[in-house]
């Protein structure tokens, strides 16, 4: 019985040994090291991507003679057959579902994780 | 209402909240930092830069979270894994060793108090024994979570504080209650 009365005695001194460190000023310093924001990081990812995009498609269309490669690729899609078409669509459908999904899967992934 | 520590986590895993981020450093900055004067012997600034990289650590790797143990308990194991790599580098730098350390910090103030008596006792307890009657007995953690954090088996924790807590007892004997 002394035993376990000198145990909680023991552990009781321990705790109160313990006292609350106040803050001063250590959540805001903490909070200054941090890396910016994702999202933060994201816009700046988007706008590097918008810009290489518009850049490429303006060289695309200069070395292409005017984009004339559409207009040829357009007149060939208008001859081909109605089952062509279909398939055509069907599979760039499911290409574009698929990808979907695997964006999906892949958020719910990280956010489980 | 307040939020729990499960919806601030959250709130950083989903939106990278640095705010719901400052709200967990607020909760936990003394408990961490507590654990870490205690295991640096009192070195106030030490402890303060280990628990700083400690939070960061945390922020950085908060995805790895999985939300088994407490987040109190993942913290505390992130915070002694940064104590335990000081410890080593400090080592490797000058070749200063435990003991070494003890006589430099060992406050040598006249202050014949339980409370000085108590700390210099946990001074005196080996690393391993410190450690485990720390975080179990100080900060409330079971023997289980004492293990996670520690990163060694259910069995050494146990032994650890068992042996730690003797040791404490018998050097205040002269303090036990009647």
């Amino acid at each position: 019985m002394d035993e376990i009365k000198h145990e909680d005695w023991l552990d009781r001194q321990l705790r109160e040994a313990a006292p609350y460190i106040d803050d001063e000023g250590f959540t805001a310093r903490v909070l200054r090291q941090l890396p910016p924001p994702r999202h933060a990081r994201r816009s700046f990812r988007g706008a590097i991507l918008l810009t290489i995009t518009l850049l490429a498609s303006v060289l695309a269309y200069l070395l292409s003679d005017g984009g004339r490669f559409l207009v040829v690729a357009i007149t060939r899609l208008t001859t081909l057959p109605m089952l062509w078409l279909f398939v055509l669509a069907l599979g760039s459908g499911i290409l574009v579902m698929a990808g979907g999904i695997i964006a999906a899967v892949s958020k719910t992934r990280e956010l489980q994780s | 209402m307040e939020l729990t520590d499960g919806d601030l986590i959250a709130r950083v895993l989903v939106d990278d909240d640095q705010h719901a981020f400052g709200e967990l450093v607020r909760r936990h900055q003394s408990s961490v930092r507590g654990l870490l004067r205690q295991l640096t012997r009192t070195d106030v600034a030490l402890a303060d830069d280990l628990a700083q990289n400690a939070f960061l650590r945390a922020y950085k790797n908060i995805r790895s979270f999985r939300g088994e143990a407490r987040f109190s308990t993942w913290l505390y194991r992130i915070a002694y894994n940064c104590f335990r790599e000081d410890a080593r580098r400090r080592k490797e730098l000058v070749g200063i060793d435990e003991e070494q350390l003890q006589a430099e910090r060992d406050p040598q103030v006249a202050d014949p108090g339980l409370r000085h008596d108590l700390m210099h006792a946990l001074n005196l307890l080996p690393l391993h024994e410190r450690s485990a009657v720390l975080l179990c007995c100080q900060n409330g953690l079971s023997h289980e979570e004492a293990a996670r954090v520690l990163d060694i088996p259910l069995g050494t924790v146990k032994t650890n504080v068992l042996r730690g807590r003797e040791k404490l007892k018998r050097t205040l004997a002269a303090w036990k209650p009647e």
